[in-house]
């Protein structure tokens, strides 16, 4: 049996994008005295879902990873190259510092977050990017969040991209993440995730990140079609939209016969 | 609200703590300050969600592919609230096989006592209960006249829209009326995983003359999709939806038999009008909205293109209106 603490702990894992604080709210309601063990379940929250704060004294808003994170609740941003305070509970930034790249990548990173930016608003709408230096420096990750919630309209979606380039091997690895609540008196949730293995087309940034929209597009093509399969498969499997008689039950013939009688309507006399 | 009723306890409290304690001698300050902790108090109890409705907004947060877990996981957290939450949230149904008849039923909490279920084909529960409550549970009557008709009937239904699956009803009688749920299951085999359950609920009130009956339904539709490719590491699309109808429709015939009929040919349509509607909707959200939510967060087509390519529309708009 889980304890109290494990169990309001994977609710907060589990909020769909956007409703963070309305999870919270129902927890408080049904177990207040648990809310305070919450702390590590926010900061995992966060990290997982790439939360964005917006920066101190800046319009800039910043992602909030374990790539970019310094440890004691701190996170740098290397686009502005500070680094903040983040209270993970209220998903708020403070306490702003200078914090310089300190990377063997340093121009990399640079020149990717100059790229991988453009490119990123080539195709959302809106979106956050973050690139950080990773695997204890030897390679960069580029991440990229986009959230567009709805809640007037009970729906709320995000997708999350991570890609991990290896500039002394030149791979191009990445996970491609997109989760969609819908609930207007239901409860819908599409999630779906997919590795990629890319060339990094010879390491510039422009190829890089060239590289990355291509395999988006055709990862959005291939899910496109995957709802189409599942609609015109196991959807249309599970119940018919009529009868192969193409005709309703008719009901008041039905009560006294039994299965294997021809009672489907469409009989003609 | 049940925090208003709170509300104008504390309030009365209040007052009479103020008149006992303070009799005619309470001073101004004395009585702002308990008048400010008063509305303190209120302001808290008026802010604290009603624990069963936070529950309820929980699950429908949550990812519906673990409704089940999650409800054991609240229900361990406020064990108060379980016979409440399992009578109100639908979860995915079981089927058991029935060992007078040797075929499949559906368990859900209204064939439930306590471990025991109560099949629709043989109207025994398995494994038995005391005497005593099957006489109170077990159906008789017309009310199990009617629940044999309609599982007969509901049977029908199933083989031809669902050709395959499982399909139960249960009836119970109400002071006036009755009431039951109609349910099926049907699981998806060959490529990409699927499952549907349906569960209404109806509540029938009928008129004094037996010539008309209300019908309220409330119906559930859990609809559970998977698809696992090369080219999609794994898609789940999973969930529930819920609608209700009420309908005042006639009941034909003057005899008993004609009545009972009359209930079992209005409850077949309603059913099947609810599940037509609602395999439509299930349609529209499972691959319309969730798609387009999708491209609401990505566009394939670069955005600077997309812009272009509405200018040069607006533009050709433009001139044909000159």
């Amino acid at each position: 049996m889980a304890s109290k603490q494990s169990t309001v702990a994977s609710f907060v894992e589990a909020a769909p994008p956007g409703e963070l604080s309305n999870v919270v709210a129902d927890i408080k309601a049904l177990a207040p005295s648990e809310v305070q063990s919450l702390e590590p379940a926010f900061k995992k929250y966060n990290e997982e879902q790439y939360t964005t704060v917006k920066l101190p004294g800046s319009s800039e808003t910043v992602l909030v990873s374990a790539y970019n994170s310094l440890g004691n609740g701190r996170y740098f941003d290397s686009a502005s190259q500070t680094s903040f305070e983040v209270d993970h509970a209220s998903q708020k930034a403070s306490s702003p510092q200078q914090h310089p790249t300190d990377s063997q990548h340093a121009d990399l990173i640079r020149s990717l977050q100059k790229s991988f930016s453009a490119a990123a608003s080539e195709h959302f709408p809106s979106s956050t990017v973050g690139i950080f230096p990773a695997e204890s420096h030897s390679a960069v990750a580029l991440l990229l969040v986009a959230n567009k919630y709805s809640p007037q309209n009970f729906w709320n979606g995000r997708w999350r991209s991570t890609y991990i380039l290896n500039p002394s091997s030149n791979s191009l690895t990445g996970t491609i993440k997109v989760d969609v609540h819908y609930y207007e008196d239901g409860n819908v949730r599409m999630s779906t995730s997919k590795k990629v293995e890319l060339s990094s087309g010879g390491g510039s940034a422009e190829a890089v990140v060239r590289e990355i929209a291509k395999a988006e597009n055709k990862f959005q093509e291939e899910l496109n079609r995957a709802f189409t399969t599942l609609a015109e498969g196991s959807f249309k499997g599970l119940r018919r939209q009529l009868p192969v008689t193409r005709q309703r039950v008719e009901w008041e013939k039905i009560g006294g016969y039994r299965l294997g009688q021809d009672i489907g309507g469409g009989r003609t006399k | 609200m049940p925090t208003t009723s709170n509300s104008t306890e504390l309030v009365g409290f209040a007052l009479l703590y103020l008149i006992y304690f303070c009799g005619g001698d309470a001073d101004l300050w004395t009585t702002l300050i308990i008048l400010d902790d008063l509305l303190e108090i209120l302001e808290e109890v008026d802010s604290m969600a009603d624990p069963f409705d936070a529950a309820l907004d929980l699950l429908r947060r949550l990812p519906p592919s673990s409704t089940q877990q999650n409800l054991t996981g609240i229900i361990s957290l406020r064990p108060d609230l379980e016979e409440d939450l399992l009578s109100s949230v639908d979860v995915a149904l079981t089927a058991r096989r029935c060992p007078t008849s040797g075929r499949d039923y559906l368990c859900c909490d209204y064939n439930r006592d306590g471990n025991s279920y109560r099949s629709p084909w043989s109207n025994a529960f398995e494994p038995p209960i005391e005497p005593e409550d099957a006489a109170e549970l077990v159906p008789g009557g017309r009310v199990r006249r009617m629940e044999e008709s309609l599982n007969a009937g509901v049977d029908v239904y199933r083989e031809l829209y669902y050709e395959g699956g499982v399909s139960s009803a249960y009836l119970w009688a109400l002071d006036e009326g009755f009431a039951g749920v109609v349910l099926f299951k049907k699981t998806a085999s060959g490529a990409g995983k699927g499952g549907w359950d349906s569960i209404h609920v109806l509540e029938v009130n009928e008129a004094a003359t037996k010539r008309s009956a209300h019908y309220k339904l409330t119906s559930t539709v859990i609809l559970d999709l998977g698809l696992s490719s090369s080219s999609i590491d794994n898609l789940d699309l999973a969930g529930n939806l819920t609608r209700q109808t009420q309908s005042d429709l006639s009941l034909g015939g003057f005899r008993e038999a004609e009545v009972e009929q009359g209930h079992v040919v209005n409850i077949g349509r309603m059913v099947e009008d609810m599940e037509t509607r609602m395999r439509n909707l299930l349609q529209e959200v499972y691959f319309g909205k969730a798609k387009d939510v999708v491209g609401d967060l990505r566009s394939i087509q670069p955005l600077s293109e997309a812009e272009r390519d509405k200018a040069a529309h607006r533009e050709v708009i433009s001139k044909m209106g000159r």
